[in-house]
């Protein structure tokens, strides 16, 4: 038996370079662009279709995702039931993301069912017909589940916050009402689907086992031929508005805690700070060891948890901490949060705790690009700025280049208090 | 088919060895064999509690999770009515740093009064926001208790009430653990890019010298057959109706358990699926409606949950659905749709072995219940099943003498 020395942690190895499985570009012949990941263990695909269909270019509240998840609802030649039967007994997988700029569909299936199931996408992509008996149902329940979601005090503080740092009618607050769900009108549901889902509006992700033939058939279900009106999609302008009023509270009765968003409007992830940012962010409240969640989670015990986090949006982005703390202890516990973004401003990181967050980060940075459909998401996220997953190679470089003092000097540019929004719901006033 | 390596310590740890090359990662996945089910009426919620505690500092170890983060590693935990579990990944290089943290907080824990009051506290701010501070929050508190009478399934993981967390001391934290955590009441997975005769070697140096204990014997109330309907009203301040109806059923491990799991796919697994098409779609009754099974170790539950479509009453909501599970025991499913729900779940499976350390817990579990081996068994399991054991299990199951519902009434304002 080896003599044991248990105070003492094993030898390790500090992750110097993350190796990131590269995609493939090929472009069809009616020039959608298809990004090509392969690998993995498993005999499945995913295949994702990208529009520029997000809440951006809607005239009215709600149309972007209702439109995207009308898509298999019906189509020229299969109900909504006969639809949903097949993919279903072929144990695949549809789902629908819609989000400020973009709205994709995703299929999910086992190769040995792609030539099936990828008929069917084609399907619902191309020729869906929006009944208006699906729209009634569909409305009717997004309405309920939207009405449920607003009884919890973190939901109410997270649309304060992003209207008062976006302003209340930016596409990235997205705020409407209970009664918009009773104004969508199937003809503009319908022709949102005509300017924005068509062949020239289209990126496709394909991740999984793919070889020659999987390419074939994409090719031939969404690529030989242009489909759908061309039309060219007008850029729309949205003007931020952030509010003048900084500190928000919203009382909510019989709340037995109080949630907490206190951050600032800042860049998306192609400023030059943004490595540094990243940092900080993690250093604050980016992780279980962070200085947030040690203060006020693991040594005050005010919370469940808190985090803080970094939102990347094409034309701009934020910073939020979030948390939800007992309602006797909420006054203390902000105080606690700017105590912390003090110490960042005046105080230089530790060496041993930087590091560690390097460390860290290196370690993240593996398991978000464990599975070809992990590199595909991140894909996903780095397109719309010009970059494929290479970026985030030099992106650890970036951080890992990043000293204590350049951090200290990015919280006094971003963090100062005068700069910071803060919100809070709940029963009583801090 | 998922491929291991298996072996025992001299102490009672079994080690599971699964290698994937894929993932330049390494996962540590510890299942105890101990959950809410082993606590005290009297002192519920202190396996979770307990749970908190194991990351409060070991007894060489002040800090568990730098050390972690400093290898890049991360880590989580969970537990349920029948097991708790921990798990961490790092880069496949620093996998010895995982075996020492998890060894130093298998042989003994910091034990501080500091940790203990911190963990209360964070635990209690845990359980207002997920029963409390939620909509619909707090359901099982309540249907936990009509359904079960004797077993300790009667409570929830996160315990009866505040008070029993409030009151927990130090030295039932001692006791605890040093009747529950030990080399022989644990399983340890290793899977990613690994080597056995390596994990072999860490296991020996590291688990190797715990000492076995004497565990605590597990001797849990039988639940009494339910022999007549049970029914329970709750008015709450949330913006719509909700029925929950819980049937007892058999245990994780019976081959009934995946008769019943197909029949639950049949009713609700997809939008295709019965309850979907007839309920959401057709009759518009319910926005959200789900049957499913609790899936515990001991005889569990098949639940159907739904939320009332505005407008529509408790009375049709709940004739509705048993319009649809009558139907089920009335008449035998057809062939086709039973392969759909069976197509369905083996693709479910496919896709669950994506990711190692899914694959890592999967394989941790089935050695508790069983053996590590029946991982790659299910799938014939399913198969196995015919349209005659679908409509059986519905018969015996989906009856009212079996069913206890919880009517949640959207208070008028």
């Amino acid at each position: 038996m080896e003599n044991l020395n248990r105070n003492l942690p094993p030898q390790f190895k500090t992750i110097e370079h993350v190796d990131i499985p590269k995609s493939k570009k090929e472009i069809l012949s009616n020039e959608i662009p298809v990004h090509i990941i392969s690998g993995g263990s498993q005999d499945v695909v995913k295949i994702e279709l990208i529009f520029n269909a997000g809440l951006w270019y809607q005239k009215y509240p709600l149309i972007a995702g209702i439109c995207n998840s009308m898509l298999n609802e019906g189509t020229e030649n299969y109900t909504a039931s006969e639809l949903a039967e097949k993919f279903d007994f072929y144990g695949a997988y549809i789902s629908y993301s819609n989000s400020q700029h973009y709205a994709s569909i995703s299929l999910y299936t086992l190769n040995k069912y792609l030539a099936e199931t990828l008929n069917l996408l084609e399907e619902i992509i191309k020729r869906p017909t929006f009944p208006q008996k699906e729209l009634k149902t569909i409305l009717s329940n997004k309405k309920q589940n939207y009405l449920v979601n607003r009884e919890q005090a973190s939901a109410l503080a997270k649309e304060k916050f992003n209207s008062l740092i976006y302003g209340e009618n930016h596409p990235y607050a997205n705020i409407f009402e209970a009664k918009s769900f009773d104004e969508v009108k199937l003809d503009d549901v319908k022709s949102f689907y005509k300017e924005c889902y068509t062949s020239d509006n289209c990126r496709i992700i394909v991740a999984g086992k793919i070889n020659e033939s999987v390419l074939n058939m994409i090719e031939d279900c969404f690529g030989a031929k242009s489909w759908n009106t061309k039309t060219s999609i007008k850029d729309v302008e949205h003007q931020f508005i952030s509010s003048t009023d900084k500190k928000v509270f919203i009382h909510k009765k019989d709340a037995v805690q109080s949630s907490i968003r206190i951050g600032r409007p800042l860049f998306n992830k192609t400023h030059k700070d943004y490595a540094g940012i990243m940092l900080l962010n993690l250093v604050l409240g980016g992780y279980f060891g962070s200085r947030l969640m040690q203060n006020i989670r693991e040594d005050k015990g005010y919370t469940y948890g808190i985090n803080s986090l970094l939102l990347s949006h094409l034309k701009s982005g934020h910073f939020a901490i979030i948390t939800e703390v007992g309602t006797d202890v909420c006054e203390a516990a902000i105080s606690e949060i700017y105590k912390e973004i003090k110490r960042l401003r005046e105080e230089l990181i530790p060496e041993e705790e930087l590091n560690l967050v390097k460390n860290f980060f290196a370690g993240e940075m593996l398991r978000s690009f464990d599975s070809p459909f992990a590199l595909s998401e991140s894909l996903k996220g780095n397109l719309p700025f010009g970059y494929d997953n290479s970026y985030y190679e030099t992106f650890l470089q970036r951080i890992k280049a990043t000293s204590s003092q350049t951090i200290m000097e990015l919280a006094n540019t971003y963090f100062k208090e005068e700069d910071l929004y803060e919100v809070v719901v709940g029963e009583k006033k801090a | 088919m998922i491929e291991f390596d298996k072996f025992t310590l001299d102490n009672g740890l079994k080690v599971i060895v699964h290698k994937d090359t894929t993932t330049p990662l390494a996962a540590v996945n510890i299942l105890y064999n101990i959950g809410a089910k082993d606590e005290d009426p009297e002192q519920t919620g202190f396996a979770h509690l307990f749970e908190h505690l194991m990351f409060g500092g070991s007894v060489n170890i002040p800090n568990y999770d730098e050390p972690l983060q400093q290898v890049g590693g991360d880590n989580n935990a969970w537990t349920n009515s029948d097991v708790t579990n921990y798990y961490l990944t790092v880069p496949k290089e620093n996998l010895e740093t995982g075996f020492w943290l998890e060894s130093d907080r298998m042989l003994s824990l910091a034990f501080t009064e500091k940790s203990l009051e911190v963990q209360k506290a964070v635990v209690i701010e845990e359980f207002k926001q997920h029963y409390f501070n939620h909509p619909y929050g707090d359901v099982w508190l309540h249907l936990r208790p009509l359904a079960y009478k004797k077993h300790p399934y009667q409570w929830s993981t996160i315990g009866k009430s505040l008070e029993h967390i409030e009151n927990a001391k130090l030295q039932d934290v001692k006791d605890f653990f040093f009747h529950h955590y030990a080399p022989n009441n644990a399983v340890l997975v290793v899977a990613g890019n690994v080597e056995t005769s390596e994990v072999k070697r860490l296991a020996e140096k590291w688990f190797g010298p715990i000492e076995k204990r004497e565990i605590a014997l597990r001797n849990l109330p039988i639940e009494p057959k339910q022999t007549e309907f049970r029914s329970l009203h709750l008015d709450r301040d949330v913006p719509y109706d909700a029925i929950y109806m819980a049937f007892h059923m058999g245990k994780r491990n019976d081959e009934d358990y995946f008769k019943v799991d197909l029949l639950s796919d049949i009713l609700s697994n997809g939008q295709s699926s019965r309850i979907f098409q007839t309920l959401v779609k057709d009759k518009n009754l319910f926005s959200t409606i789900d049957a499913y099974l609790t899936g515990d170790f001991e005889p569990g539950l098949f639940v159907v949950s739904g939320k009332l479509t505005e407008g529509v009453s408790m009375e049709t909501a709940e004739k509705s659905i048993w319009e649809v599970l009558n139907e089920v025991c009335a008449t035998k499913a057809s062939d086709y749709e039973l392969q759909k729900v069976k197509n369905k779940l083996e693709s479910s499976l496919v896709f669950s072995e994506i990711s190692f350390l899914n694959k890592a817990m999967n394989i941790a579990q089935h050695e508790i219940i069983n053996q590590a081996e029946d991982i790659n068994l299910e799938v014939e399991r399913y198969n196995k099943v015919t349209t005659e054991d679908i409509q059986e299990m519905a018969q015996k199951i989906l009856i009212k003498e079996n069913c206890s519902t919880l009517y949640y009434h959207a208070k008028k304002q």
